[in-house]
């Protein structure tokens, strides 16, 4: 079942032409000429319930204008967008009870009362029943390890604390959608990894569906089986991540540490190139539709001592910066 | 029904956070009333330098003074945050607004609770309690019900104009210059009867900004002096209608400007 569905969504802003040089600013001030930029130009997927998308894209690529359109912030100059089977941003009291939405940059919470206090508050603004809320605080204060400062003002807590209660206060209510915008920004490799076990676990357990903006790629390899890529509001990719990788980086590499590092240059093994060589280690590179993994490295073992050896799997960051570089749209799911 | 519980919630929760700043609360508190009492003394100055203006006794401008102070004071602090909208706009706090099924208007008024400005209407009250003794009025049901309606409806003019303009905050990021000239405007002008304006000026108190009607006309009213407005007398006995009907306008033209919204970043 589709839950969200976005098409040819467009989004300009308008603003008066700047002047520069004598009296711009008044000119600036008074001018009837106006610049428009295309932060989002024709966007369109659909988002099947229980999925888990990254929406990812450079600074000023338009995530976050796509996002604020999904969400019912910004009306979009042209396009269509329904979540739910609502337009959110002409129902938007009804669109804000099937979304939870973290921004990271910016807390939902009340700044001076403690962290108990915004959940009572959040649930009586979504009409939680008593029998839904108790449960809910339960298991996320568990989840989350949020004991320790629930009573806590939130202006004392840290960040990594104070980001735990926002993704606790976004699903208190238990929406279908969850947006998250930059959830792990700033935090530590704790606290990362304990939102992402968190987001990982309502999307398995409750089939909550799940669009996440982020520039740190590893919480895209860790929780997205589906990314859609944008750049300049367009859409470059939309589909599997293992696609992506399979696609731009079809090669594999072993990195063996010789011991004897002089044999570093001697190292031959066919359909497999040396790729590198340094400090008596050797990166062979090769593709698996051509040759196995175990096949590369007996034939290394068979003419070579070797102390150490590892297989080195394509990074998604490797990946993404050769698309942003290319910027070309790659037709999706092919 | 939930809108109200909703609110009473919002703005316990102001409150308690404010409670975490008790000097500030007091020192607020003090502020505003000192500040409403520098302007009853410049009143009080004038009207006892020349006796009267344009025939109202002391007592009587007192009262009008007294009047509009609480429309203001019972406006002020409910909507105190609307001076805010600038920055609730331009950084972007407004999306949080838009995601939460409840109306975005009453999520930015409970945003803070405006404790400085409930001076103004401790002051006002006090202020109009004691000019309701000292003016030549016969307080019967009728005129104590007309007060009562004259000072809501009058609150209801003064927050129709700020909601109205704070509605163009969508569209232009910055109008809050502009609300606070138009409310000194009233403050300033508001506090003398009308009729010792030009007529030009009248006009524009009238009918561009609506400030007769926030005291001047009740207040005529309720002194017996209606004979003496240059519109016809209905007017004056209309204003807490008209008050109601700005503010509706008002209210009707903010919800529509939200959509203007463009957030910040991208």
């Amino acid at each position: 079942m589709t839950v969200v569905r976005a098409h040819d969504l467009v989004k300009e802003f308008r603003r008066p032409k700047r002047f520069t040089g004598a009296f711009g600013g008044l000119r600036t001030l008074l001018t009837r000429q106006y610049t428009t930029t295309r932060a989002v130009d024709g966007v369109s997927f659909d988002i099947e319930a229980g999925e888990l998308v990254g929406y990812l894209g450079p600074n000023g690529a338009g995530k976050s204008t796509t996002i604020k359109m999904l969400t019912g912030i910004l009306v979009p100059t042209s396009g269509q967008v329904e979540v739910a089977g609502v337009v959110p941003w002409k129902e938007r009291e009804r669109n804000a009870r099937h979304i939870g939405v973290v921004f990271g940059q910016r807390s939902q919470l009340w700044w001076d009362l403690p962290l108990r206090d915004s959940f009572r508050l959040i649930g009586k603004l979504y009409d939680v029943p008593r029998e839904q809320y108790h449960p809910n605080l339960e298991r996320f204060t568990e989840l989350l390890d949020m004991a320790d400062f629930l009573d806590t003002p939130v202006r004392q807590l840290s960040l990594g604390q104070r980001m735990r209660g926002d993704l606790a206060a976004a699903m208190l209510y238990n929406p279908r959608i969850l947006y998250l915008d930059e959830p792990t920004i700033g935090l530590d490799v704790v606290a990362k990894e304990r939102m992402r076990a968190f987001v990982a676990e309502l999307n398995r357990d409750e089939g909550t569906t799940v669009i996440l903006t982020t520039h740190d790629l590893d919480d895209v390899e860790r929780l997205c089986s589906r990314i859609v890529l944008i750049d300049h509001g367009r859409v470059l990719y939309d589909g599997e991540v293992a696609a992506l990788k399979a696609r731009y980086a079809p090669y594999r590499e072993v990195m063996v540490h010789l011991a004897h590092p002089d044999e570093a240059t001697a190292v031959e093994v066919p359909h497999a190139e040396r790729a590198r060589a340094e400090d008596g280690k050797v990166w062979l590179r090769f593709d698996p539709e051509t040759v196995q993994v175990a096949d590369v490295i007996a034939a290394v073992l068979a003419r070579h001592q070797v102390s150490d050896l590892a297989i080195i799997e394509p990074e998604l960051e490797g990946v993404i910066h050769q698309i942003y570089a290319q910027r070309s749209v790659i037709s999706a799911r092919e | 029904m939930r809108t109200f519980k909703l609110y009473a919630a919002l703005v316990g929760a102001g409150l308690r956070g404010e409670a975490q700043y008790r000097g500030n609360l007091l020192v607020m508190l003090v502020a505003g009333m000192a500040y409403q009492g520098i302007g009853l003394a410049f009143v009080w100055v004038v009207v006892d330098r020349f006796g009267a203006i344009g025939g109202w006794t002391l007592g009587e401008v007192f009262f009008l003074y007294a009047l509009r102070l609480t429309a203001h004071g019972l406006w002020v602090v409910p909507f105190s945050q609307l001076n805010q909208l600038d920055l609730v706009v331009r950084e972007g706090e407004f999306d949080r607004y838009l995601v939460r099924p409840l109306n975005p208007l009453v999520q930015v008024l409970t945003r803070r609770v405006g404790l400085m400005q409930a001076g103004d209407l401790v002051g006002g009250l006090l202020l109009l309690a004691y000019a309701t003794t000292i003016v030549d009025v016969d307080w019967s049901p009728g005129a104590v019900g007309f007060l009562l309606l004259a000072v809501v409806g009058g609150a209801l003019v003064e927050v129709a104009v700020q909601l109205g303009l704070s509605g163009l905050t969508f569209r232009l990021l910055s109008t809050r210059m502009l609300r606070i000239q138009v409310d000194s405007v009233f403050g300033t002008f508001g506090n003398y009867p009308l009729k010792i304006f030009p007529s030009v000026a009248r006009f524009l108190f009238t009918i561009v900004l609506p400030m007769a009607f926030v005291a001047y006309f009740p207040a005529s009213v309720l002194l017996d002096r209606t004979g003496e407005l240059a519109v016809p007398s209905w007017f004056a006995y209309g204003s807490p209608l008209v008050g109601a009907a700005l503010f509706t306008l008002a209210y009707l033209f903010w919800s529509r400007q939200t959509s203007h919204y463009t957030s910040s970043g991208h």
